[in-house]
């Protein structure tokens, strides 16, 4: 090596992380990946570790020795606070580390719309992000459109294949029929994360009317009338809306479980049945026809049903009760009413045990969530693609992708990593759900493995002091509630059209039902229909393909 | 100068008619238009033999053609009302106004739609106020007002924008028949119903003719920003069915055969109206 040669090596680091300080910075790169385009000699003298290598778990990085580019199809819209994710703290460190920099595509809007015009258009990016992989890899998959994972796996992700040999029920989450594996997934490793959404009360409306926790379904139905009838808000108006919610499906699985059912899918020993189509589904319309003819559940629920309407009405004091998530609804409504309402407290409460004795929290995920990563079949790049994914697994990329770059969002105090001050109690007007998105998307949000000390410290944060993912798990149970089951295109053509015209049914039905426009005396009429629409032969697919599952 | 317009027919009319053959074949876009697996008639038989088809159909008609006999006319007589005034200022006044609705975008229409039938809404108190009603009526979650609401705010939408085309019509009849029929004694009704309504009526039967063309097609977008649930039964048409299996679960040979069959009777209907228009008045569109 000519002194020439060796002065070119030492300088290219340097040239390097100015090329991604300026990526990180401005929009577009063009100028930066001309500059990073080194001549053909030098690029042989950066395959010896001319930057300071490292590996984590295994994966060697950086990932490359020379920028790679690689595009990102990903919506933007609501939670995904920013415009372009390399605004990110998280996203600029992890380019830093890898040296492959990343074109986000961003739709504006999470909508199935905007997902399926991009998977039918052809023109598809190296990685693609879709909340919907669960059931949507396979079909994508056997069209031709995703890259079959497996033996990428085996040969270069090191991290992930560990996460998937230590847990094979993973492994058998993401598997297509075919046995292929399309997309990485938003993982879960502890049990307790799986709760997502659950029941929430007004705390300080069931202390001031004297009242306990809700247990059965009639002790919610006495707390409901009562925070109707005893103005529990105390302004002097009957302006209480006990229940509220933005659909149906919320408050199905609120009250569902407690008469045995579902309002979908779910598993009664080993069968597979459909709620609506279940007998006793009878006595949870029953149940919520009462709850709207006295006027207990919202009236306005079927027009109401953006999440802003919802938060108007907690935030305007008149709602008392709801179905939502930890964070986004109880962490949010908390940090909006503070110091604005003297007692507002929300508390979590246990799933309501039915007549029959029936008591069951329905509302978890899987270790696999159906939200992750899927590879083109269209990428040049392979290899790199799989190790940038992997690297999301990697230690090192499960701490960016949940807590953000170390000193700047959070402090690693004794090993732990704990967020700073000004993330969980921003003084910027931003709630700290909202902040965090400044420095990184959200370990929940992400393919990658969703870190348990990252929700807890936001609660903590907010002022919860009971921690609500540990109340349900006694609740949960594994047994009844459908796998993430996949089905092969010949079942696909028959489950498909048969549910659009089941859940249109369904839905126009169990709503007249509820409002009282339709009898429920003659719910055997409906059960009927569901024969005749079909409901036999999608549940015979169901049978099928959820013994695959089982037996995977 | 043929060139540029035969050049834009060829390109964006004609060339995407094309892509209508996914109708027949079960599309794949990763395999392409011509390499996809042709399957017949089988699309057309799934939408024919679903449970909703009846319904669909049903829907679809009753909320255009209530659109057509209720917009249709009301545009008309607005236009010869305003054609009466004599007061130029109102005349222009009345004229913006009714317009104005026109340029608003639809999101901003139907959330304008949601807060005037909500229960506090101003529909309800002004119902309330003038004791037609004792209960607030929920409009937007009760299926047999669905229709009414459409065509009403449809009405409202492009009442006023309809109408210029008329005006337009109108200002084309030569005065001096009017001055012919004052020196005849003729009053104001004579002079609309022997002069102003035969002077436009060729536009009118152009304007019908092309209305019932399209008497399948309605606005779905409207409707998916207005409907739910409860109002399925009388809200859900071909063209909302066709969004939400078509583009939501990526149905596009399906949903191309259901717009394949959409357009097969609008023209069908097109071809029928022109003829009697033909047959009986002397105007056509060819």
């Amino acid at each position: 090596m000519n002194v020439a040669k060796r002065k070119l090596v030492l300088l290219l680091p340097v040239l390097l992380s100015l090329v991604t300080l300026v990526s990180a910075c401005g929009g577009s790169n063009t100028n930066a990946g001309k500059t990073a385009e080194p001549t053909a000699e030098v690029q042989k003298a950066t395959e010896a570790p001319a930057k300071e290598g490292k590996t984590v778990g295994g994966l060697q990085l950086p990932i490359v020795s020379d920028k790679l580019d690689l595009s990102l199809w990903s919506p933007s819209g609501g939670n995904f606070r920013g415009t372009n994710f390399n605004e990110k703290l998280s996203f600029q460190q992890m380019e830093e580390n890898t040296n492959i920099h990343i074109d986000f595509q961003h739709s504006t809007e999470a909508s199935a719309e905007a997902f399926s015009l991009l998977m039918s258009s052809g023109k598809l990016p190296d990685i693609i992000y879709n909340d919907l992989w669960g059931t949507d890899s396979g079909k994508y998959g056997t069209q031709g459109a995703l890259l079959p994972l497996e033996d990428l796996i085996e040969k270069n992700a090191p991290n992930f294949k560990k996460i998937l040999d230590d847990n094979p029920d993973i492994r058998g989450q993401i598997t297509s029929p075919e046995g292929h594996i399309f997309y990485l997934p938003n993982l879960v490793l502890d049990s307790q994360d799986l709760t997502q959404m659950f029941p929430q009360v007004r705390k300080d409306w069931i202390e001031k009317l004297g009242l306990s926790m809700p247990e059965t379904t009639e002790d919610w139905y006495n707390m409901l009338k009562a925070f109707r009838e005893q103005d529990a808000n105390g302004n002097g108006k009957k302006d209480e809306i006990p229940l509220v919610t933005v659909n149906l499906e919320n408050i199905m699985m609120l009250f569902a479980p407690a008469f045995g059912v579902d309002y979908g899918f779910f598993v009664d020993n080993g069968q597979v049945k459909y709620g609506p189509n279940d007998p006793r589904f009878k006595d949870v319309v029953t149940y919520l026809h009462r709850l709207y003819d006295e006027q207990l559940l919202d009236p306005n629920y079927l027009v109401d049903t953006t999440f802003q309407t919802l938060t108007e009405k907690v935030t305007t004091d008149v709602a008392g009760a709801w179905f939502g998530w930890s964070g986004s609804y109880m962490g949010n409504f908390t940090t909006l009413m503070e110091g604005k309402h003297p007692t507002f407290k929300i508390a979590p409460a246990t799933p309501p045990k039915g007549p029959n004795g029936d008591q069951r929290h329905v509302s978890f995920r899987w270790q696999a969530a159906a939200h992750g990563l899927a590879v083109s079949s269209r990428t040049e790049h392979p290899e790199e693609v799989m190790k940038w994914l992997d690297y999301q697994y990697s230690e090192e990329g499960i701490l960016l992708n949940n807590f953000g770059v170390e000193g700047k969002s959070y402090d690693l105090v004794n090993g732990e990593p704990i967020y700073k001050k000004e993330v969980t109690h921003p003084s910027n007007g931003l709630t700290n759900t909202q902040e965090l998105l400044n420095h990184t998307i959200g370990g929940g949000s992400w393919a990658t493995v969703a870190d348990t000390r990252y929700a807890e410290q936001i609660r903590e944060a907010n002022g919860q002091t009971e921690n609500p993912l540990e109340l349900y798990s006694d609740y949960i149970d594994f047994d009844s509630k459908l796998p993430p089951v996949q089905f092969t295109t010949e079942e696909n053509d028959v489950v498909v059209p048969l549910m659009a015209d089941i859940q249109t049914y369904v839905a126009e039905t169990i709503n007249a039902m509820i409002m009282g426009r339709q009898k429920i005396e003659d719910y055997d009429k409906v059960t009927a229909q569901l024969e005749k629409m079909g409901i036999n032969d999608v549940l015979k697919e169901y049978q099928v393909a959820y013994e695959r599952f089982k037996g995977k | 100068m043929l060139l540029p317009t035969v050049l834009y027919f060829l390109i964006f009319e004609y060339k995407p008619m094309y892509g209508a053959i996914i109708a027949f074949k079960n599309f794949n876009p990763y395999l392409g238009i011509t390499d996809s697996p042709w399957v017949g008639f089988k699309n057309f038989e799934k939408f024919f033999e679903s449970y909703y088809f009846l319904r669909l159909l049903r829907n679809t008609f009753l909320m255009s053609f209530y659109s057509l006999i209720f917009i249709f006319p009301a545009s008309l007589a607005f236009a010869l009302l305003l054609n009466e005034l004599r007061l130029k200022k109102l005349k222009s006044f009345l004229q913006t106004v009714s317009y104005l609705p026109h340029f608003i975008s639809l999101i901003v229409i139907c959330g304008m739609i949601i807060d005037f039938t909500k229960p506090g809404g101003i529909i309800n108190s002004l119902l309330l106020g003038i004791g037609l009603i004792s209960e607030p009526i929920q409009f937007l979650i009760l299926p047999e007002w669905f229709r009414t609401i459409y065509v009403g705010s449809g009405m409202w939408q492009s009442l006023g924008w309809n109408s210029i085309i008329y005006l337009a019509a109108l200002s084309g009849i030569n005065p001096s028949l009017y001055e012919a029929a004052v020196v005849d004694g003729a009053g104001r009704w004579k002079q609309l119903m022997n002069i102003t309504l035969p002077g436009i009526l060729p536009t009118v039967l152009i304007l019908l003719i092309l209305n019932v063309g399209t008497l399948l097609n309605v606005g779905w977008d409207k409707i998916i920003l207005l409907y739910n649930p409860g109002t399925y039964v009388t809200a859900d048409v071909i063209s909302t069915f066709v969004y939400r299996r078509g583009v939501m679960e990526a149905n596009y040979s399906f949903s191309a055969a259901v717009g394949l069959f959409n357009s097969v009777i609008n023209f069908t209907l097109l071809v029928l109206a022109n003829r009697i228009s033909r047959k009986t008045t002397e105007s056509s569109l060819w």
